[in-house]
């Protein structure tokens, strides 16, 4: 019998986006070609927004979107569901982002955060100018833009994707740490060091 | 004397800190210290902002969709023929 037909079926009644991700994977892994096409409709804005924040490429995005599912697709025996489907997304995504980045060797421009970039508190002597309240839709000009993408690839890819992942994507340290398979000091004492860089990139610009 | 100038002190420790617990609600007796600084200190206050709102504009910066070619493209480049072909092997 072909399992193909066999699904086709039973999606009358169920229809294949309804259902969740477990299920997904099971039919997926019986050879379910519209099972995994489902998943990667529901998941593919999560890896390509990710992999866009990363890289701030379209292009570069694309190429990370296709190597992601074409990653998951292979291994997806591999995924034991010990953790949820989209954080063991998110640890093949990041890897493809470092990957891609080292083939193509661009990280010469990024600055080393083995120190940290400013000294913690070196403000004490100074009053700190405040941030203007403007809204974030107002002020996305392309001055801005250009401003939060140049100060983010200055930051080292290790730096980056845990501010990413922590702060942007919104997921939790302990998952942070599971993804990239850090310590949660580790991932404490990135972000730490990432949310004051980029603090101190757009300063000048926010104070104006 | 200002109150920014009396908390001084204290100013490198509540900058670790809420660099690294920035939207964290931690109910402890080291926080409830650092909250009491920061509501009194006004670089304190302007430094915590400062580094919400960097993170906000990083959360406000629009992300492009998937195009519906890059979509088409994605699920024309999956090996699904390498994987049944083997699936069906593997049942014989």
């Amino acid at each position: 019998m072909n399992p193909l037909t066999t699904r086709a079926h039973h999606n009358k009644a169920h229809p294949l986006k309804n259902l969740p991700d477990e299920r997904l994977i099971e039919d997926a892994r019986n050879g379910n070609v519209h099972a995994f096409e489902t998943l990667v409709k529901r998941y593919e804005q999560m890896v390509y927004g990710f992999s866009f924040k990363m890289c701030r490429n379209k292009e570069k995005a694309d190429e990370t979107l296709q190597d992601t599912f074409i990653n998951v697709y292979k291994n997806l025996q591999q995924f034991n569901g010990n953790s949820k489907f989209s954080t063991w997304l998110y640890s093949i995504v990041t890897n493809n982002c470092l990957m891609n980045r080292r083939k193509r060797k661009m990280d010469q421009e990024m600055v080393s955060l083995d120190e940290p970039p400013v000294e913690e508190g070196a403000h004490h002597h100074g009053t700190i100018p405040s941030w203007e309240d403007t809204p974030a839709e107002k002020m996305m000009n392309t001055e801005l833009r250009s401003r939060l993408d140049t100060s983010i690839q200055k930051l080292p890819q290790d730096y980056r994707v845990v501010f990413i992942l922590r702060d942007i994507e919104g997921q939790s340290i302990e998952e942070t740490a599971q993804i990239l398979k850090l310590s949660i000091p580790a991932v404490k004492s990135r972000l730490r060091r990432a949310r004051i860089f980029l603090r101190e990139q757009l300063n000048d610009y926010m104070v104006q | 004397m200002k109150k920014t100038q009396r908390h001084t002190l204290n100013c490198r420790s509540v900058y670790k800190h809420i660099c690294e617990n920035l939207d964290a609600d931690i109910d402890s007796a080291k926080c409830r210290r650092i909250r009491a600084h920061i509501e009194e200190c006004e670089n304190c206050t302007a430094y915590l902002d400062s580094l919400k709102k960097t993170v906000y504009l990083y959360r406000a910066y629009p992300t492009p969709l998937v195009s519906t070619n890059a979509h088409k493209e994605l699920i024309a480049k999956i090996p699904f023929a390498t994987v049944s072909e083997k699936k069906r092997r593997s049942l014989g």
